[in-house]
């Protein structure tokens, strides 16, 4: 007989309280690089526009229009200048959570705190404005894209009809797809525990390939931290279906301990070589709290 | 180093797989639980380094394992119990003597009293050391040694445990005896003075285990012996027992019959009993009655129309020894007795003959000498019809097959072939001779250890004419007169010939003459009733003979039958082999009972005889608190021996789970 750990399939608790999203909605998403958006949007863009925001002076050509003419600088200087304004943009925000078997262990489980993550980060969005897109693993290739506080109850309906899949489709897969259907640039939130056996390096690439801003949000539950199991196991792995033997005893946890300690090291250097921002996460830490001083502090939100 | 092993062969097989076993654990692929975890991924690091596939590998770095293999090799080398052989040292001896009489199968105390005793002679064994010598005699009234001296405590044990339980009386002398021989050795011959002591005496415990229910040793002389009494039972026990019981034909009635049981009461208090008489397993009577404490009662039982049959009495009454609460008595049909009387006149003795005492227990005929020569005796000798045939003043050419009296003749010489009616002058017959006739003659000596002259009084009688008789070597004289033996009786393989010297009454020329004033006296037919009951076998008591348990019992069997065999209350028979003795001895006789005896061919039996236990000491179940040994007066040692109880086996079982729990601690690493 297997035994597992715990396993909810189904949170009945709400991904988001009100009182969460009363907190978020004083929040907005930063981003350290700013990206050219499709529409009109609250933040500022490269490209100069029509805001109330004074860019520069330029000489008037034919053909500008003649509403951006400084007619007081041409008073006194008696020639035509023209104003430029810096343009508002909107920012694409994606959010892809992880959805293989083994983000459904803890308690709760990893799949319902990233959800929380990815709902409560998506709403921030939402709430200024931005282009939020919001996937798995498994639908990378067709995520659903909102916009607008409006929206918010699309979004946590759709967050709420995701769950944990047994797929094929490995996280480099997923990450390929993902990059081929989304060609903008923006913030991409990855909420992952990396256990995965084919290794997440290429799909990292991938993604700084695309000069995005990348926050890796690397969620790991108890279980996996400080394994609490005794005696005698095999132990099963929920995805592949991998044995291991194993008799628990204390010099076995330790080098557990440094097997962990190594592989977080191993990702968070790889993380910071390519300025991808690595956020450690407890399953067993409110989400709200995450995203409240974790990712502030990581500077993902302000 | 000395080797004497702790422990049997099979204990020794069990510790020496032991070893094996603990390394198995080592080998043993443990039944894993299954645990489903997220991923495997660290897992697999972590044990890369770990994971050795070779168990030998595995084996080579387990600190623990050579642990308990060097504990288990210390366990066993000190099962081993090693030693040194220094001087040969005799421990002490010791002596068990466990008594096994009937008393001894009291449940006053659990499960009873021989078992407590078994009990408590093992917890003394437990306690001797390995150089202690042991003896395990057993005793009732005689002495059984179960088990010489030996150092093997296994095969004292095994000697304890087979003492069987008896129903015999109680007599310690005897095992005290045999205690006594080593501890105190006897002269190896009387003759030479000088040699006093052929060994060293060499002193002995001799533990008493018993119900001291055997009285003072007056006689015992302790010598170098310790004598330590262990009484076993309760002081006061109450018991109820049949001491006698007894069937008997009513004097005035022969055809009624009174069985008398005389019932004591060991205990303290007044006993209400009801005792019920069984006759071949049917009910026949029932009877209440009452005992004093420390009295007798009797009781009596009339029995009419009853002429033959086993009867069983039963004492309805919860005690601790059930054994003496059943007697047993058989009662015998009458039997007749056939006597031939041969004479050629004798009034003296055919008047004594038919006094009605001789006529109840037999029947005479009475013929002359000419029928000797008749076809009728020929065939009633052949058939042994007569149990007794007096030969008066003739003798026959063959003995018959019966006991025989001879009168003034004496039997005839195995070869002589010539008939005789007179007396014969030249007799070379069986070891028998007659001197010449001399007289007068008066009866100075009567063998009173007979039964035929044992109450007669020959003071005042008078022989005018004796011979001499000279019975041989096998014979006993019965009746010394001043000229020599005048009476006298010897065997003929199982019958008897009795040679009386004189005449009664003499067939003369002048007619006939009497010869002694016997005939007038009042000793002649008590003479006659003795002669006729003892050579004629006639036992005519109604009940049959009763004997102890364990004692051997003598049957007088009619001569008519060769073999038989006797079947024990358990049905267990027992074939009897007729020899030269005219009484066989029977022996089996250790199961209380009717034992009854048939002979070849007949199927009625033919004789019947009891065990009863009938001993008031036995029945007394009171514990004595001393006993006394010559001058020596042995009280009881405290009824609580410091006996050493061994735990070292509990603490090498409790250390084999300690490796066992040891081990499972280990490999799960639980608390590590």
């Amino acid at each position: 007989m297997s035994e597992s750990l715990p396993i909810k399939p189904s949170q009945s608790t709400t991904l988001l309280s009100s009182e969460t999203m009363a907190k978020l909605e004083r929040m907005e998403l930063v981003s350290r690089k700013i990206f050219r958006g499709r529409m009109k949007g609250e933040r500022r863009s490269k490209r100069k526009g029509q805001s109330v925001e004074f860019a520069d002076f330029r000489n008037y050509v034919s053909g500008d229009d003649l509403r951006f003419i400084d007619w007081n600088l041409f008073a006194r200087m008696d020639r035509l200048y023209l104003k430029i304004f810096l343009e508002e943009e909107d920012l694409h925000f994606y959010t892809i959570i992880d959805d293989s078997l083994s983000m459904d262990f803890g308690e709760p489980s990893k799949f319902f705190v990233a959800k929380q993550i990815a709902a409560s980060l998506a709403y921030i969005g939402l709430c200024r404005g931005d282009r939020v897109s919001v996937s798995s693993f498994e639908t990378s290739s067709n995520p659903i894209v909102i916009r607008g506080k409006a929206s918010a109850h699309r979004l946590l309906g759709h967050l709420a009809s995701l769950s944990c899949v047994t797929s094929a489709t490995t996280m480099a897969e997923s990450i390929k797809r993902f990059c081929v259907k989304n060609t903008g640039k923006g913030i991409v939130v990855l909420v992952t525990d990396l256990m995965n056996k084919s290794g997440y390096e290429s799909a990292l690439r991938m993604l700084v390939a695309r000069e995005m801003d990348i926050f890796l949000i690397h969620l790991l539950c108890p279980e996996e931290l400080s394994p609490a199991a005794q005696g005698d196991l095999r132990l099963v792995d929920c995805e592949d279906g991998d044995q291991r033997e194993v008799s628990i005893s204390a010099g076995l946890l330790h080098r557990y301990q440094q097997a962990l300690a190594a592989f977080i090291e191993q990702a968070k250097s790889f993380c910071n070589k390519r300025s991808i921002t690595y956020v450690p996460a407890r399953s067993d830490q409110a989400a709200d709290v995450l995203v409240n001083e974790y990712l502030r502090g990581k500077g993902l939100v302000r | 180093m000395s080797w004497i092993s702790a422990l049997g062969p099979l204990q020794w097989l069990m510790i020496l797989l032991v070893p094996p076993a603990v390394l198995s654990l080592y080998f043993l692929k443990l039944k894993r639980r299954e645990l489903a975890v997220p991923s495997t991924l660290l897992w697999r690091k972590t044990l890369e380094d770990v994971h050795v596939n070779s168990i030998w590998q595995r084996l080579r770095k387990n600190l623990l394992l050579y642990l308990q293999l060097l504990f288990l090799a210390f366990l066993i080398l000190a099962c081993l119990r090693p030693g040194w052989s220094g001087q040969n040292r005799m421990g002490e001896r010791r002596i068990y003597v466990i008594d096994n009489s009937a008393s001894m199968q009291a449940t006053d105390v659990a499960p009873s009293r021989l078992d407590l005793a078994k009990k408590k002679v093992r917890e003394l064994l437990s306690d001797t050391s390995a150089d202690d010598v042991g003896m395990v005699i057993a005793f009732s009234d005689r002495a059984d040694v179960r088990q010489g001296f030996t150092k093997d405590r296994n095969r004292l044990f095994s000697a304890v445990d087979s003492i069987p339980t008896t129903s015999h009386g109680t007599d310690v002398s005897e095992a005290l005896r045999a205690a006594a021989g080593l501890a105190n050795p006897g002269r190896s011959s009387f003759d030479n003075l000088s040699d006093i002591m052929v060994a060293d005496a060499i002193p002995a415990t001799v533990y008493l285990l018993s119900d001291g229910a055997f009285g003072d040793l007056g006689d015992f002389d302790v010598g170098k012996l310790k004598i330590e009494y262990i009484p076993i039972g309760e002081t006061k026990t109450n018991n109820l027992g049949i001491v006698s019981f007894a069937v008997q034909r009513n004097e005035d009635k022969a055809s009624k019959l009174e069985a008398f049981a005389r019932i004591t009461n060991r205990g303290d208090q007044k006993v209400e009993f009801t005792a019920s008489l069984e006759l071949d397993g049917k009910l026949l009577d029932a009877s209440t009655g009452s005992v004093d404490a420390l009295g007798e009662a009797g009781l009596l039982f009339e029995l009419t129309d009853t002429d033959e049959g086993q009867l069983k009495l039963t004492l309805d009454y919860e005690d601790a020894l059930k054994v003496d609460n059943v007697a047993y008595a058989a009662i015998r049909p009458t039997k007749q007795i056939s006597v031939l009387f041969i004479t050629p006149g004798n009034n003296a003795l055919e008047t004594a003959l038919q006094t009605p005492r001789v006529q109840q227990i037999a029947s005479v005929q009475v013929e002359s000498p000419t029928f000797l020569s008749e076809p009728a005796y020929q065939a009633a000798t052949l058939d042994a019809n007569f149990d007794l045939i007096i030969f008066d003043q003739c003798s026959p050419i063959q003995m018959p097959s019966s006991n025989t009296l001879f009168l003034g003749s004496i039997p005839p010489a195995i070869a002589n072939t010539t008939i005789s009616n007179t007396i014969p002058d030249d007799s070379k017959s069986n070891g028998w001779k007659f001197g010449e006739p001399q007289g007068p003659a008066f009866i100075l000596d009567v063998n009173r250890s007979n039964s035929i002259t044992q109450f007669l009084e020959m003071g005042s009688v008078i022989i005018v004419e004796a011979r001499v008789v000279d019975s041989g070597e096998s014979g006993t004289v019965l009746m010394t007169s001043n000229i020599g033996p005048v009476f006298a009786i010897a065997p003929r393989g199982p019958f008897q010939d009795a040679v009386l010297g004189f005449t009664i009454v003499q067939a003369t020329s002048e007619g006939v003459g009497v010869n002694t004033n016997w005939g007038n006296r009042r000793s002649f037919p008590v003479f006659v009733y003795s002669l006729v009951e003892y050579l004629g076998g006639g036992i005519t008591e109604s009940s049959s003979p009763t004997v102890q348990p364990g004692w051997p019992i003598g049957l007088v069997l009619s001569k008519r039958f060769k073999d038989f065999r006797v079947v024990a209350p358990d049905g267990q028979s027992t074939d009897l082999v007729r020899g030269d003795e005219s009484r066989y001895t029977f022996t089996k006789t250790e199961l209380p009972g009717i034992y009854q005896v048939f002979a070849k061919g007949i199927e009625k039996p033919v004789e019947s005889f009891c065990v009863n236990l009938f001993s008031s000491r036995e029945s007394d179940l009171a514990v004595a608190d001393s006993v006394k040994m010559g001058f020596d007066k042995v009280a009881a040692s405290g009824t609580t021996i410091q006996a050493r109880k061994e735990t070292w086996r509990w603490i090498l079982l409790f250390g084999l789970a300690l490796l066992v729990v040891e081990w499972i601690v280990f490999n799960r690493r639980v608390f590590i």
